[in-house]
């Protein structure tokens, strides 16, 4: 466990990697949890493409404690074993690399819909070398793109959940972050809500080309969603069961068809199963 | 649907009013007419205004209920007000107290507000200074008249230190919290946009925080005007709490309460103010109910 790591002689560093990551809160207390344990894994950069990242598993399992620990707040990192690489460097904190989205909204009350989208832009202008009309071009660029051009000067208390999420999504991806991690993006949005925002994602994450970890507790969502899916078993959390590429590529499908398919049905019967097991599993994986 | 009775159509035809609750049973969270608001509201003066009048009602002093040394009628409290006015300076007075307790405030928002938003922000600070906090916070203020006058006399610097160090105990705290309630969420949104230390607090936390925080100001200001009383009832010099002490030795009482409804009238339209400005300042809140 060399923190002195070499330069890695690949020519890409895997975007995001973990090394033996166990996660245990409040250790030595009667309250100890141990919400991951030896995790390892490597999401490698698939330049021009990114990689979508879809993690299931039972509440209270390590889900969040992974996009957490990626991100690097405080209340979760460090980790208390292992590493947490991000392109090869030892995360160190939080920074707009890594962009997120909440459940919770997180719109600035005290800022406009337009104001929101610039915060990020405004933060460190010079860096992203734009003028002022330039980073407002860019904000109402991003608006356009998911679909708020007549909220521009709304606040977030005069928008539906979904707009509020809109509202993350252009904020984040105004930014161009390398990674996006979202915890239960959808998960307080109805039905036809949560369907307009797979839509959504999938038309914009085309364009943005970054790697995505979604945690979601719908499993047709993952299925969907996901180029791989992540089934973590309740905790200890590990990585239980992963799929890889279970339906053929759903981008530029209509979400709502493309669940449709039998196709698509099977897969999910097929994850749920898997996810079942893993449920029931439990009294014995816990031990090792 | 032939009734024996013959129905009234046009009790059909309007959207039926709720039955009308008597006036005497009380339901909980009821929703009443204004009207009804500022009658209910009327009644309790009217009994004490009607109270006053009955025990200081008859032309000899003798004859009263309370004497008129103790207690003068309505009518010649509110006849002795052109002599409040002229003679004792009413309007003069009355900005000279405003102007300490308006002193007084700046000086602890000078002081007090910074700390706070640190407090809220950093917990190495809040840990620092939280005792004294608490110390202040459950110290009678009262107590820091004598004090303040053995360190500064009975000049005009004692009664702003005063004003400043009460509204200072009564505002940090609240500023605390104000800054400590902004959800995580926020900061954790903004450090994923790449916000630093000094953006979260100045873009986030403050703003943030900012109708709490001007709540505080505001509740803080209008317990300003019992303050200053305290701080001008220690000796005979201007200001309203002069004209009390005054008119308590020397007389007419009835200046006493004239200068209380005073009080009592500028602390309601100055809070008004407040709350007006603040609607005005923070339209992004507009919502709440």
């Amino acid at each position: 466990m060399s923190t002195a790591t070499p330069k890695a002689a690949a020519a890409l560093p895997p975007v995001v990697e973990f090394r033996g990551v166990t996660k245990t809160f409040n250790p030595g207390t009667a309250h100890a949890f141990t919400a991951l344990r030896d995790t390892t894994f490597k999401v490698e950069d698939k330049p021009g493409y990114g990689e979508f990242v879809a993690i299931v598993g039972p509440s209270g399992c390590g889900k969040s404690t992974i996009l957490n620990l990626i991100h690097g707040f405080d209340d979760v990192y460090p980790p208390t074993t292992g590493e947490v690489r991000v392109r090869g460097e030892i995360v160190c904190g939080p920074g707009r690399d890594r962009g997120m989205i909440f459940q919770k909204y997180s719109s600035f009350p005290h800022r406009t819909v337009l104001e929101n989208v610039l915060f990020g832009l405004e933060l460190d202008s010079r860096s992203f070398g734009l003028s002022r009309s330039g980073m407002h071009d860019l904000a109402h660029d991003w608006l356009r793109k998911v679909g708020l051009q007549d909220h521009v000067r709304k606040y977030p208390h005069q928008l539906s959940g979904g707009q509020q999420q809109r509202v993350a999504i252009a904020r984040t991806l105004a930014l161009k972050p390398g990674i996006i991690l979202m915890d239960e993006p959808f998960s307080a949005l109805d039905e036809p809500t949560r369907y307009e925002m797979q839509r959504l994602i999938m038309e914009l994450w085309h364009t943005v080309e970054t790697t995505v970890f979604i945690v979601t507790h719908s499993i047709a969502e993952a299925v969907f969603l996901g180029d791989r899916v992540w089934i973590i078993t309740p905790a200890p959390g590990r990585i239980g069961r992963e799929f890889i590429d279970i339906i053929p590529a759903t981008r530029d499908r209509d979400p709502l068809r493309a669940q449709e398919d039998a196709e698509f049905k099977n897969a999910v019967t097929e994850v749920a199963r898997a996810f079942r097991e893993m449920e029931t599993a439990k009294p014995g994986a816990a031990k090792a | 649907m032939t009734g024996d009775q013959p129905a009234t159509p046009t009790a059909e035809a309007a959207p039926k009013a709720l039955p009308a609750t008597p006036l005497w049973s009380l339901r909980i969270r009821e929703r009443i007419p204004p009207w009804l608001v500022w009658l209910l509201g009327a009644v309790p003066v009217a009994v004490l205004l009607g109270l006053w009048f009955a025990v200081t009602a008859g032309p000899e002093a003798e004859k009263r209920v309370i004497s008129p040394t103790i207690l003068p009628s309505p009518t010649e409290v509110v006849r002795s007000f052109p002599q409040l006015w002229f003679d004792r300076a009413l309007m003069r007075n009355l900005f000279v107290s405003f102007g300490r307790v308006v002193e007084g405030f700046a000086v602890a928002v000078a002081l007090v507000f910074p700390l706070g938003l640190f407090m809220g922000s950093f917990t190495k600070i809040r840990a620092m200074f939280t005792p004294l906090s608490v110390f202040g916070a459950y110290l009678p203020i009262p107590t820091l008249v004598p004090l303040t006058l053995s360190l500064f006399g009975t000049g005009e610097v004692q009664k702003v230190v005063f004003l400043a160090l009460a509204f200072g105990i009564y505002l940090l705290p609240l500023i605390v919290a104000a800054v400590d309630g902004v959800d995580d969420i926020y900061l954790k949104t903004a450090y994923t946009l790449g916000a630093t230390r000094a953006q979260a607090v100045r873009k986030v936390l403050l703003p943030v925080a900012w109708p709490q925080i001007y709540e505080a100001l505001r509740l803080g200001f209008g317990v300003g005007w019992s303050y200053i009383l305290l701080a001008e009832m220690v000796d005979i010099g201007r200001g309203l709490g002069g004209i009390i002490i005054i008119s308590q030795r020397r007389g007419p009482r009835e200046h006493i309460y004239l200068v209380l409804v005073v009080i009592v009238a500028l602390a309601f339209l100055t809070d008004k103010a407040w709350q007006l400005a603040g609607r005005r300042v923070f339209r992004w809140r507009e919502k709440r109910r």
